[in-house]
């Protein structure tokens, strides 16, 4: 069984946020929610570097292991998803993401922030697949329709990578291999030596 | 005065008595213990959506460098 997974090529993002546009258009993003959006660390300095990041869809999810109501659940191909029907807007699930990926609609008195927002990895949620009531609550789904998510279908450098997980990592590795050096991730060096050898 | 404190006592043992049945009926209904359910979303909601359509094919092509090289 595939297990969908992303992978951002950091030396090839080049901050365009065309992937966090594109999300934003697909789903019909409210103000205020980045579903996704571009990091950039040393901004502007020799060694700069973006990443883009949203939900990573993590193998064994915090948020969901936080989740006082449990509206988290997996499917069969790795995607995390929720039911807006069942979040109570707690927050929880934003203190518990490393990659800060839950997004809330508002704040209001009382810490009402409204029901939680996430990159669904274009795969919607609990709803009948590719309805009304489906895109109102979760966007697009697109993996329904044999699509992948847009912001990597989108990406102009091709730096974005979303699909099966075996098959986009095949893809990396061959461009790892290609250009003879790694990310330049932390800890690289210290796993793969200077140079790649394979 | 006898009467008065006797009339007075009965009255308000008569009210925790009566207190004292219905809080305990209202706590006997509102904590037997019932079995917690977590959100099951199915089947059919968590099955595979992903599917190799040719249009998934092309990305991870135009994704990889060209074959052949």
């Amino acid at each position: 069984m595939a297990r969908m997974k992303f992978l951002c090529d950091a030396d090839r993002c080049i901050e365009c946020n065309a992937c966090v546009t594109a999300c934003k258009n697909e789903h019909d993003v409210p103000w205020g929610i980045n579903r996704r959006r571009v990091v950039t660390i040393n901004d502007g300095k020799p060694g700069e570097r973006s990443v883009s990041m949203a939900c990573m869809h993590c193998t064994d999810a915090p948020c969901a292991a936080v989740c006082p109501v449990d509206c988290f659940y997996t499917t069969a191909d790795a995607v995390v998803l929720h039911s807006k029907d069942l979040c109570i807007g707690c927050g929880y699930c934003f203190y518990a993401c490393p990659f800060g990926a839950p997004q809330y609609p508002r704040v209001a008195n009382f810490g009402s922030r409204g029901k939680m927002d996430k990159c669904t990895f274009c795969a919607a949620g609990p709803e009948a697949d590719s309805t009304e009531a489906e895109y109102a609550k979760y966007g697009a789904n697109r993996l329904a329709e044999g699509k992948l998510p847009l912001c990597a279908e989108m990406c102009s450098t091709k730096s974005l990578l979303a699909g099966d997980g075996e098959i986009i990592a095949a893809i990396y590795k061959e461009r790892v291999t290609q250009r003879g050096y790694g990310s330049g991730a932390w800890g690289w060096q210290t796993a793969y030596r200077e140079t790649v050898e394979v | 005065m006898q009467d008065e404190r006797q009339s007075a006592l009965s009255r308000r043992n008569f009210l925790r008595a009566f207190g004292g049945a219905s809080t305990a009926a209202v706590a006997t209904a509102a904590f037997v213990p019932t079995e917690a359910h977590a959100y099951d979303p199915g089947e059919e909601e968590t099955r595979a959506r992903y599917q190799e359509t040719d249009h998934v094919k092309t990305f991870y092509r135009v994704n990889g460098y060209p074959k052949g090289k």
